[in-house]
C-alpha cells in the first residue's frame, strides 16, 4: 500500500513581504531588539546606582540614545511581523542586575562594563551589516542604513566609556 | 533520450498524467515501488503518452528492488529547462497535487478524509485513481491542505475588512468583537465538513503531522492578532497569542459537541471566553500598576526610616 506520500508544501498564511528572506531577517530583528533591550536596562541599573554621581548624565546621555534605538527596533519589528524573543523577561532582569552590579563596583566599575558592552555589540551590528550585504545591500538598504548608524553610535558609547573609564 | 523513455515503461513507471505530460526534472524512485501495485489497475486508464522528460540519473537505473531512502521534501522544481519542448499546460507537481486535493473536499463529507476521498477527486479531474497513491493513507494531507486553505481565505478575509475600514467604509471594530469575528468566520469553514472533523483532528495530532499543524495554527493566530492591530514587542506578545489559541481550541472542541441550531450555543461560548480574556486583561494591568504602587509606597517608607534613623543617629 502506498505510504510514501508526497512532500507537500504547507504555506503559512502570512502575507508574502517582497521576497525578503524572512528568516535571516527575523533573527537580525529579534536578536537586535534583545540586545538594544538588555542594554537599557543595563544604562537603567546603572543609573539606578549612580544616577546622582558625576558621571550621571554622562550615563543618562548614553541611555537615552539606547532608548531611541530600542524604539527603532520596535517600529522595524511591528513592519516586519517579527515576533520578540522568549527570554525578554530574562533579559529585564539579567540587564538590570549587570548594571547595577557594575556601577556599585564604582565609576570605574560601571565604565568597564559599558565598554566591554558596547564592544561586543559594534562586533555583533558589523558581522550583520556583513550578512546583509553579502545577502543584498539593495534590497535591504534601509534596514544596512539602521544598523550602520546604530552601530556608530554604539561605538560613540564604547570610546566615551573608555575616556571615563580611565579617568575615574 | 527515446531509449530512457522506452526503458522508463518496461521499469514500470507510473503514468497518473493521461492528459498532458508532465515535466519532472526528479521523478523520485518512491514513486516507482509504491505505484507498481496500482500500476495494474491503472494501466487501462493510460493514454500511451511517451515520458519525454529529460531527467537523468532517476531514470537511468531501473528502480525494482531500490530502497528509497529520502522523501522528496519540499517543492520540487518541474521546469527542466531543455529547449522548445515543454507544452503550453505545464504545471509542477505541487500545484497537480493541490489541484487534487481542493477537488477531494468534496467527497469529505461522504468518505471521510480518506484516500478514498483523494481518488474520487481525482477522477473528477480526468485522473487515474491511482494518484491516490501519492499520498498517505490516512488522509494527513488532506487534512493540513484543508487547513491551509481554510487559513488562507481567513486572511484573505480580513485583509479585505482591513481595507475597508482604511478607506473610511467601515467602522473599526473593538478588539473583543474582532476576535469573536474572526474566530467564528474560521469555525464556520468547518460546517460542511462537521461531522468528520473530528477524525480530522486526531489526525493532525499525529506525532508526524505535529510540525506542519502547530505551524498552521500559530500563523494563522499570529494573522488574527496582526488584522487586529495587536504591535506588542514585549512578553505580551506572546500572552495575547497563547490566549487567542486557548479560545479558539476550546472553542472548537465545543462546536464538534455542538447540536443547537445554527450553532448558537458555539458562538455564545465563544463569545464567553472572548469576555473572559477581556477581562483578565484588565485585571492583569490593574494588578500591575497596584504593584507598582505598592513597591512605591515601600521604597517611600524604607527612605523616610532611614532618614530619620540618621536624623537620630547624628543627634
Amino acid at each position: 500500500v502506498p505510504g510514501g506520500g508526497a512532500a507537500l508544501r504547507l504555506c503559512s498564511t502570512r502575507v508574502a513581504q517582497e521576497a525578503i528572506n524572512k528568516p535571516v531577517i527575523d533573527r537580525i530583528i529579534r536578536v537586535d531588539h534583545a540586545g538594544e533591550y538588555g542594554a537599557n536596562r543595563i544604562y537603567a541599573g546603572q543609573m539606578a546606582v549612580l544616577g546622582r554621581s558625576s558621571v550621571g548624565p554622562v550615563i543618562q546621555q548614553m541611555w537615552n540614545q539606547e532608548k531611541h534605538h530600542l524604539k527603532k527596533f520596535n517600529e522595524l519589528m511591528v513592519a516586519y511581523r517579527v515576533r520578540p524573543t522568549v527570554l525578554l523577561p530574562f533579559w529585564n532582569v539579567a540587564g538590570f542586575v549587570l548594571g547595577a552590579g557594575s556601577a556599585l563596583l564604582g565609576k570605574k566599575g560601571a565604565m568597564a562594563c559599558t565598554v566591554a558592552v558596547e564592544e561586543s555589540i559594534s562586533e555583533h551590528y558589523n558581522n550583520q551589516i556583513r550578512t546583509l550585504i553579502e545577502e543584498d545591500p539593495e534590497k535591504y538598504k534601509e534596514l544596512l542604513q539602521v544598523i550602520k548608524q546604530f552601530r556608530d553610535e554604539e561605538q560613540e558609547h564604547h570610546d566615551i566609556g573608555l575616556e571615563h573609564d580611565a579617568e575615574a | 533520450k527515446m531509449a530512457a523513455a522506452g526503458g522508463l515503461r518496461r521499469a514500470g513507471w507510473r503514468l497518473w498524467r493521461s492528459r498532458a505530460v508532465v515535466r519532472c526534472q526528479r521523478y523520485p524512485p518512491a514513486r516507482a515501488l509504491q505505484a507498481s501495485a496500482v500500476l495494474r489497475r491503472a494501466s487501462d486508464e493510460l493514454k500511451k503518452e511517451p515520458l519525454t522528460s529529460s531527467s537523468q540519473q532517476h531514470f537511468d537505473s531501473p528502480p525494482a528492488g531500490h530502497q528509497p531512502e529520502q522523501e522528496p521534501q519540499g517543492p520540487h522544481p518541474s521546469y527542466t529547462g531543455q529547449g522548445g519542448q515543454e507544452s503550453e499546460d505545464y504545471e509542477s507537481e505541487e500545484q497537480l497535487q493541490h489541484r487534487i486535493l481542493t477537488a477531494a473536499l468534496e467527497f469529505v463529507p461522504e468518505h471521510g478524509w480518506t484516500a478514498e476521498a483523494i481518488a474520487e477527486g481525482a477522477k473528477t479531474l480526468g485522473l487515474s485513481v491511482a494518484a491516490a497513491g501519492m499520498f498517505h493513507s490516512d488522509g494527513s494531507e488532506l487534512i493540513l491542505h484543508f487547513v491551509s486553505e481554510c487559513n488562507t481565505k481567513l486572511s484573505k478575509l480580513l485583509e479585505k475588512e482591513q481595507k475597508l475600514v482604511q478607506l473610511g467604509e467601515a467602522q473599526k471594530k473593538p478588539i473583543d468583537e474582532f476576535l469573536r469575528d474572526a474566530v467564528e468566520a474560521r469555525l464556520r469553514m468547518l460546517i460542511p465538513y462537521i461531522e468528520k472533523w473530528p477524525q480530522a483532528l486526531s489526525v493532525l495530532l499525529l506525532p508526524r503531522n505535529i510540525p506542519s499543524s502547530l505551524n498552521l495554527l500559530t500563523s494563522m493566530i499570529d494573522d488574527i492578532w496582526h488584522y487586529a492591530g495587536d504591535q506588542s514587542t514585549d512578553f505580551s506578545w506572546y500572552t495575547r497569542r497563547a490566549v487567542l489559541t486557548g479560545i479558539y481550541n476550546t472553542t472548537e472542541l465545543v462546536m464538534m459537541q455542538d447540536s443547537s441550531p445554527g450553532f448558537e450555543d458555539t458562538w455564545r461560548f465563544l463569545e464567553n471566553r472572548v469576555a473572559d480574556a477581556m477581562t483578565m486583561s484588565n485585571t492583569a494591568s490593574q494588578v500591575q500598576s497596584t504593584g507598582e504602587a505598592v513597591v512605591q509606597g515601600l521604597m517611600g517608607a524604607a527612605v523616610t526610616v532611614s532618614n530619620a534613623e540618621t536624623s537620630r543617629a547624628v543627634r
